[in-house]
């Protein structure tokens, strides 16, 4: 047996004491990475008496964060059947068995996109995707000719049904230009405008939808590597706020439409000492997600050595 | 349409090389239990497959796993009806083989979504004809367009596993709530299933989620399945509310210890991240996958001398234990697991 992460040698109690004594004040540049960065961003958008609906990577880690620090009684649902999963070890799959620890429930598909997500009681969709247009829009299959693609994704999996039928959903993309763009190759869930292929016609969502119980469901948010942005009345994207170290103008740069930058509430708030400690002690100590481990600035690591 | 029995079927216990034998053909249409690479995957059946030499298969279901990775290293996959053609996640999320083969025309891929898959299968395991879901209105995966099978001219009624149409779009007829999509049942010719125990009736079992592993075993004409353990049937009855698939539906029984691996069988063992990360990177260069292939799939005699060849250490790692159901000796990213008695989000939240 291979021994104990060295960082871990204490006890779940003190453990549990220190996350008390950490600061809630913002760690300064330097002292966290980008990864942590978004994945707190994802975190806060999380709220208490959400039921939250994530896909696999940072969309998992950020949920599982959000649970340890500002929602700690949001339930989380894995496709693979998962219901309220309260994890120890962060899971490399949304099937692994990691995900179901001391769930309420495990079923499978039918039970999380039939009982969960189609019968409304999803509230929050936490998503990845390849790329997306300025309503939200998010292509995760193929970029060129569907029949003939310059590039293959993955493909929908939940992505879109997910991204539909959720109250409020949130996207976690790598922002570039020719990721943030006006009108994607191939929509994979459709954003506030998509198409009415009865009409032929473009459309808001709101209309083709008409009747059905999610005319209203969609996104809200987008986490990039370089910005966090919201949807207007209109339901287009604009910039929220811009990370540390990131400037208004490169984000324009890296977005291949005009983007709305009028409404920009300043820097993005940069992550605590304590929703840093948890992500890292708590979250993903064995660095799954996380590429490396920032070193802790001295006075925390006094705290940590005690 | 449904199949009517007359009478329950009489599941046989044969070994994996038998059960391939008679259940796999060419251009057979198959269902794999588990999700993504890491739950529950039959890897040894895929394995027995390739090595039997089967080939253009039409493989419905919800997901890539290290099965389809597999069949798709050695080129046997021709129609790939699915919703997300990755594999394995933080391994290497794209199948790079059947990008390859689909940019080159060499196979059909059918998107749909993880939800529509659902809904198929569970029309298809209780016998209608089609079913409706709010699929997402707008998406390209319900353009008219886009049809893949259409396209290819195979929705045209001759092959009665495919359906005359990807999907129909219509208004909701009964509660006036706008526009709804029916999808077709699913309807495949096999569903291979591993799971933890059987009993040697048929009577199956596994831990953990169940993805849509029970709605395929219905869904589907015939049912292997592969069990880490064979038990009296007796034992099953025991805990009747802890079985999933009754034995009526299942045709064949093998037992096949390890028979998941590299993906898991939770409270049995572990995913083994590494060694399908190495299939990742293989598959990048196809000498490296040629000689993988010799190594790993044409070069052991059996199944058994598979499992033999990963090593006692790496199955030690692998040892699920008995509480969580999963392993934490294994590395699985650049640093060992930490011990914890508890998640945080529950002494947090107090329950």
């Amino acid at each position: 047996m291979k021994g104990g992460n060295t960082t871990m040698a204490k006890s779940m109690e003190q453990l549990m004491e220190l996350i008390e004594k950490m600061p809630d004040e913002a760690a300064k540049p330097g002292e966290f990475i980008l990864p942590e960065l978004m994945a707190i961003q994802i975190a806060h958008t999380v709220r208490n008496d959400d039921i939250v609906f994530a896909g696999t990577g940072l969309p998992m880690v950020g949920i599982m964060t959000a649970n340890f620090i500002n929602a700690p009684n949001a339930l989380l649902i894995y496709e693979s059947g998962i219901c309220d999963g309260k994890t120890m070890h962060v899971p490399m799959s949304v099937c692994d068995q990691r995900a179901a620890n001391m769930s309420s429930t495990l079923g499978g598909l039918v039970d999380t996109f039939g009982y969960y997500l189609q019968n409304g009681y999803v509230t929050l969709g936490f998503l990845g995707g390849a790329a997306i247009d300025k309503y939200g829009g998010v292509n995760v299959t193929s970029i060129g000719d569907y029949y003939n693609p310059g590039h293959r994704f993955t493909g929908s999996g939940g992505n879109s049904d997910i991204g539909t039928m959720a109250h409020r959903v949130a996207y976690i993309i790598l922002q570039e230009k020719r990721r943030f763009i006006e009108r994607n190759d191939y929509t994979t869930t459709p954003g506030w405008w998509c198409w009415d292929f009865k009409t032929n016609e473009w459309k808001p969502k709101k209309e083709v939808w008409k009747g059905t119980a999610y005319a209203n469901s969609g996104p809200v948010a987008v986490v990039t590597n370089m910005g966090n942005y919201a949807f207007d009345e209109k339901g287009e994207i604009y910039l929220k706020s811009f990370h540390p170290g990131v400037t208004v103008e490169q984000i324009k740069e890296n977005c291949g439409f005009n983007l709305n930058v009028s409404r920009v509430e300043g820097e993005t708030k940069k992550p605590t000492y304590k929703e840093l400690f948890v992500l890292r002690e708590f979250v993903d100590p064995e660095l799954i997600f996380l590429p490396q481990k920032v070193e802790y600035p001295a006075s925390i690591q006094k705290l940590i050595n005690g | 349409m449904p199949r009517l029995r007359t009478q329950t079927k009489k599941a046989q216990i044969m070994s994996l090389e038998e059960a391939c034998k008679a259940f796999m053909h060419d251009g057979a249409m198959v269902a794999w239990s588990g999700f993504t690479g890491f739950n529950r995957n039959p890897f040894a059946f895929a394995w027995q497959t390739v090595r039997q030499g089967v080939k253009d298969l039409h493989v419905i279901d919800r997901h890539g796993s290290c099965c389809t990775w597999l069949l798709n290293a050695a080129g046997a996959i021709k129609i790939y009806e699915t919703n997300w053609m990755g594999w394995g996640e933080m391994a290497g999320k794209l199948d790079v083989n059947l990008e390859r083969r689909y940019k080159k025309g060499e196979m059909i891929l059918e998107d749909y979504s993880h939800g529509a898959t659902a809904m198929r299968a569970l029309a298809g395991a209780i016998g209608a004809p089609f079913i409706p879901y709010n699929a997402p209105l707008g998406s390209d995966l319900y353009n008219p367009k886009y049809d893949a099978l259409g396209k290819a001219g195979l929705r045209d009624g001759k092959n009665p596993r495919i359906p005359k149409k990807k999907f129909i779009q219509m208004e909701e007829p009964f509660w006036g709530e706008g526009e709804t999509v029916l999808l077709p049942a699913m309807r495949p010719e096999l569903a291979v299933i591993h799971v933890a125990q059987c009993g040697d009736k048929g009577t199956a079992r596994w831990r953990g989620v169940g993805t849509i592993d029970k709605e395929i075993s219905f869904a589907a004409e015939k049912v292997v399945i592969l069990a880490e353990e064979v038990v009296p049937e007796s034992e099953m009855r025991k805990l009747p509310e802890g079985n999933q698939i009754p034995y009526f539906v299942v045709d064949a029984i093998v037992e096949c210890p390890w028979g998941a691996f590299p993906s898991s069988v939770p409270f049995y063992y572990d995913y083994d991240a590494p060694f399908m990360r190495e299939m990742d990177k293989i598959s990048r260069n196809l000498d490296d996958q040629k000689k993988w292939l010799d190594e790993w799939v044409y070069g052991p005699k059996s199944w058994e001398e598979f499992i033999v060849k990963l090593g006692a250490k790496r199955l030690l790692d692998l040892k699920a234990d008995s509480v969580t159901g999963y392993s934490t000796r294994m590395m699985r990213g650049k640093k060992p697991a930490p011990r914890m008695k508890m998640p945080l989000s529950v002494a947090m939240s107090g329950y």
